[in-house]
């Protein structure tokens, strides 16, 4: 993990959507604040919330079983995000480890909602669903709104929520088939009248 | 069975227009259905060119036709597919030709009248956003 002096970090945290989905907005981060130093599982780790966006850049979400954090517009597993940003395996450590760890870094963390009622062996994956910049638990919205953070990918979608995205439907397929999930509907998201208008071979 | 009409996001904000879209699972890619628009104007029921090998389909081979969609120029390799759409309570397969396209310009399939419409009755509801499709009893003893 590449380490800096403490002091010298200065970023802007993006955080892709606000609450109402209308625009990206930033979230300020004070020049010259130290970067956190964490303990997990008896190792010591300096991370920044840069670095951990970094990671995850080219990884999919997995299915959200019940807890999850917010980075870059998706909802992540806090394990499945350590466990990437610091080489640890999951064994090594809980899921609420992981959520203290990444919220310190300004990530927001919720539960997935209906969780508690929901029968263990029957979790819905939720896992790239955008979230407002809370993160906390949010009444469901519109599937254009859940969907407007994947403009330009192929989604899967369950229940008017976005199962996975990726660039391509290789790999939405390949993600529901390593998490054995099924999806109602999969296509890619656009953001224009022209380019869903029906088109007659001429 | 029930679709309600689609809706996607704009890039200005909001939702644009509603689309009648139906899922349609091609054997071997259950797991997936494709989305694709009603489109009571297109001949050929048609799908991008990358699903195919998704569902276990070869191209090669197959007869192919180029044609342009959308302003675009593609070719189109037919193939014989079992399709299913399923709802809640119901679920139809039937065998049908799908023309697989590269490059494919669309988000969506394209549900034409050979493939897909020849197949059910269709009612459109654009007032309520809603289609419904009952198979054509016809089609299912010929």
């Amino acid at each position: 993990m590449p380490s800096k002096e403490q002091g010298e970090i200065a970023f802007l945290a993006e955080v892709l959507y606000s609450r109402d989905g209308s625009e990206s907005t930033l979230r300020r981060v004070a020049i010259g604040e130290p970067m956190p130093t964490m303990t997990v599982s008896g190792h010591q780790f300096n991370l920044e919330s840069r670095s951990v966006e970094t990671s995850l850049q080219g990884e999919l979400p997995e299915p959200i079983h019940e807890h999850f954090v917010v980075i870059n517009g998706r909802r992540w597993p806090p394990k499945q995000v350590l466990a990437l940003v610091t080489g640890l395996d999951r064994a090594d450590f809980t899921t609420h480890q992981a959520r203290r760890a990444l919220t310190r870094l300004g990530f927001p963390a919720g539960r997935a909602a209906g969780t508690r009622a929901r029968h263990p062996g029957t979790s819905r994956a939720v896992a790239p669903r955008p979230s407002n910049a809370s993160g906390a638990d949010d009444p469901a919205v519109p599937l254009a709104e859940a969907l407007r953070p994947f403009i330009g990918l192929w989604v899967a979608v369950r229940d008017d929520e976005v199962l996975v995205a990726a660039p391509a439907p290789a790999g939405v397929v390949a993600w529901l088939a390593k998490h054995g999930q099924r999806a109602q509907s999969m296509f890619r998201v656009v953001d224009s009248e022209q380019a869903i208008t029906g088109a007659a071979p001429q | 069975m029930r679709f309600a009409f689609r809706e996607m996001p704009s890039a200005s904000g909001g939702a644009l227009t509603p689309r009648p879209i139906v899922d349609i699972a091609l054997e071997g890619l259950e797991v997936a259905p494709v989305a694709c628009l009603l489109d009571t104007g297109a001949l050929r029921t048609r799908m991008s060119a990358e699903i195919a090998p998704l569902a276990g389909i070869e191209l090669t081979g197959d007869p192919a036709e180029e044609f342009y969609v959308g302003g675009v120029k593609t070719v189109g390799a037919l193939a014989r597919v079992t399709l299913t759409v399923t709802s809640d309570t119901d679920e139809f397969s039937w065998d049908a030709p799908v023309w697989f396209c590269d490059p494919w310009p669309h988000p969506f399939g394209l549900a034409g009248l050979e493939g897909f419409l020849h197949h059910f009755v269709v009612t459109i509801n654009a007032y309520d956003g809603y289609l419904e499709i009952e198979p054509d009893s016809r089609h299912q003893d010929a």
